[in-house]
């Protein structure tokens, strides 16, 4: 009676996959100079920054136009208008983002975490290739507005 | 993002803007893509067409083994798995990781993005948790710092007065317990605050501390919803307890069958499952500009209990009605068939928070290098590093998401199967109808809000 029939073998696919998760959330993230993303903090203040590393990414688009996706956002009153809500760009993209402002702020690129200063009346302009996949915010640290989430992928 | 500041935008926003806080899960700094629908479609088939097929074909008597079955671990495993002292020990290590936490919390950089204590609570603990008590089984049993706590007061408390009211109480403790945590975790938007988390995890401890002292250790199997949700979750190991206490290794479907069915089991299994579907919810573009538009707690409260009132209804009248065709007592129905939930809860789980323990997750191990941001600390050499945010791709951690939904359905609808030819073994199989319909619109409902509708 207690020797039944006991081990269903498909059980354990969900658990080695586990486990490989398990080993992967003990990496405490990648040093600065490996992730491309984050040397771009510098592409902040002008629209024609010059492109870093990160325009040769693996991405899927060998010919990009040079110009790239444009956003375009202006916030009043605490109100975003413009390329608000979910924008979808494709992986790869070269993308610039400027935002103009009523009210000194920093505008930040969740994800990929580009900053750019905001000054009352000025379009301040982030640009980057968009070569990671998911979606993340845009939004202004000091007012906690969330301009747009970009969806890339 | 908080105070006045805030308060003024916010009232400011149109009710067609977007709302402020687009995160719903207390922390991270991406979201996954909506699932390909070609690939959402694939997934529920599969996973309808492969339960309904070992229901009616393959599985026409019972085939689990029951509490006495299991191939004994060596005596050496048991001892150290049954020693005391490994067990405080364990909880004295755990005790002073949480200290630290709370320091941090409290000690530490004021931003979110740089504290440790949220990551560590809402990223590693509480999703961590999961795979953890995958491999390990019930671990945070073993691990829990607030049984220390409660055996160091306990000479100054006296005997556990209400002690004899325990057993009354079943699960339901827990379930209260959970509901607290994942409303701080999915609704107010201070969640993140690392105040308001060292602030919630010190209320926990004693809110669950001071009621063991009344009702006796045994509460924290009872009501510490941490160690519920890992002990449930634990069933789904391979590691389990005969009923003569031998820690044997057995399947984990046999796992699963032998969980007592206490009252206020569903009651648990309804909340994380209801609470991980308003999560999924909160990520679509029509909550967001629809009813969650405002994004307040009002809004965010009366979604998460609506979200848990749909799944226990459906699910009720999925048990019951299957119980009603069988002739079957219907009051214990929803918990006798509640553990044949978990796999379902658990598909859930892993594909919403799977992305979020990998990526996210590394800024944990990041932070914990300098708890404090003390010039000049840097622990484990890991401080100044960045989130990698490319260690999974979309494509895996879509496929990951739609075989986690899709296992998790036909697990479920066999567990179910299995009980149900315990409960009724004559009846027939289309006396399992109902609840095989709920089942199959929990998984196209989970997967339908992947895909963002």
């Amino acid at each position: 009676m207690s020797g039944r029939r006991n081990v269903v073998p498909a059980a354990a696919g969900p658990t080695v996959l586990l486990l490989a998760v398990l080993l992967l959330t003990g990496c405490a993230g990648t040093s600065p100079e490996d992730a491309t993303a984050s040397t771009a903090s510098g592409a902040s203040s002008s629209a024609a920054s010059t492109p870093d590393g990160r325009a040769v990414q693996r991405s899927p688009t060998a010919t990009q136009p040079p110009s790239g996706t444009q956003l375009t956002v202006e916030v009043a009153g605490g109100e975003a208008t413009g390329d608000t809500g979910r924008v979808p760009v494709a992986l790869g993209e070269r993308v610039t983002l400027t935002v103009t402002g009523d009210a000194a702020d920093e505008l930040h690129l969740h994800g990929y975490d580009l900053t750019a200063e905001l000054l009352p009346g000025q379009p301040a302009a982030l640009t980057f290739t968009a070569d990671i996949a998911g979606v993340f915010e845009a939004e202004l640290h000091e007012a906690g507005t969330v301009l747009l989430s970009l969806q890339v992928g | 993002m908080e105070g006045p500041a805030a308060d003024i935008a916010a009232a400011d926003v149109a009710a067609a803007d977007v709302p402020v806080d687009l995160l719903a899960h207390g922390v991270g700094s991406r979201t996954d893509l909506p699932l390909p629908l070609g690939l959402a479609l694939y997934g529920a088939g599969a996973a309808i067409l492969v339960g309904f097929v070992v229901l009616l074909l393959f599985w026409r008597s019972p085939k689990l083994g029951d509490g006495r079955s299991g191939r004994p671990l060596p005596g050496q495993l048991q001892r150290v798995a049954d020693s005391p002292a490994v067990r405080r020990g364990l909880q004295a290590v755990a005790l002073a990781v949480a200290g630290l936490v709370v320091a941090a919390a409290l000690l530490g950089p004021e931003d979110t993005s740089r504290n440790l204590a949220p990551w560590a609570l809402y990223v590693t603990f509480w999703v961590g948790l999961v795979p953890a008590s995958l491999l390990l089984g019930p671990v945070w049993r073993v691990l829990n710092p607030l049984r220390l706590l409660s055996r160091l007061l306990r000479p100054l408390a006296g005997p556990p007065r209400g002690a004899d009211r325990l057993p009354g109480l079943g699960l339901w403790p827990g379930a209260v317990s959970l509901l607290a945590f994942v409303w701080l975790e999915l609704v107010p938007a201070g969640r993140t605050d690392p105040v308001v988390v060292a602030a919630w995890l010190a209320g926990y401890a004693v809110v669950q501390v001071g009621a063991s002292l009344w009702f006796g250790e045994e509460w924290f199997a009872a009501g510490d919803g941490f160690e519920v949700y890992s002990t449930l979750l634990g069933r789904l190991s391979v590691l389990g307890r005969r009923d003569d206490r031998r820690v044997v290794l057995r399947s984990p479907l046999t796992n699963a069958m032998t969980t007592p069915a206490r009252p206020g089991l569903a009651a648990v299994v309804l909340v994380l499952l209801g609470s991980t579907a308003f999560d999924g919810l909160t990520r679509t573009v029509w909550w967001q500009s629809g009813p969650g538009a405002a994004d307040d707690v009002l809004s965010g409260t009366l979604g998460l209990l609506a979200s848990i009132a749909l799944v226990s209804a459906l699910y009720l009248a999925g048990t019951r009605l299957s119980g009603r065709l069988s002739r079957l007592p219907l009051g214990p129905q929803p918990r006798l068939f509640a553990a044949t939930v978990v796999p379902i809860a658990l598909g859930y789980t892993v594909a919403h928070y799977f992305s979020l323990l990998v990526l996210d997750g590394q800024t944990t191990w990041i932070l914990a290098s300098n708890p404090f941001a003390a010039a000049g600390v840097d622990l484990f050499g890991t401080y100044g590093n960045v989130v990698d945010l490319r260690a999974v791709s979309a494509d895996l951690i879509a496929y990951v998401q739609v075989g986690a939904v899709a296992t998790g359905h036909v697990l479920g609808v066999l567990l179910a199967h299995e009980r149900a030819l315990r409960l009724a073994p004559r009846a027939p199989a289309s006396d399992q109808l109902p609840l095989v319909v709920v089942m199959v619109l929990f998984t196209v409902g989970g997967l339908g809000l992947l895909f963002g509708f």
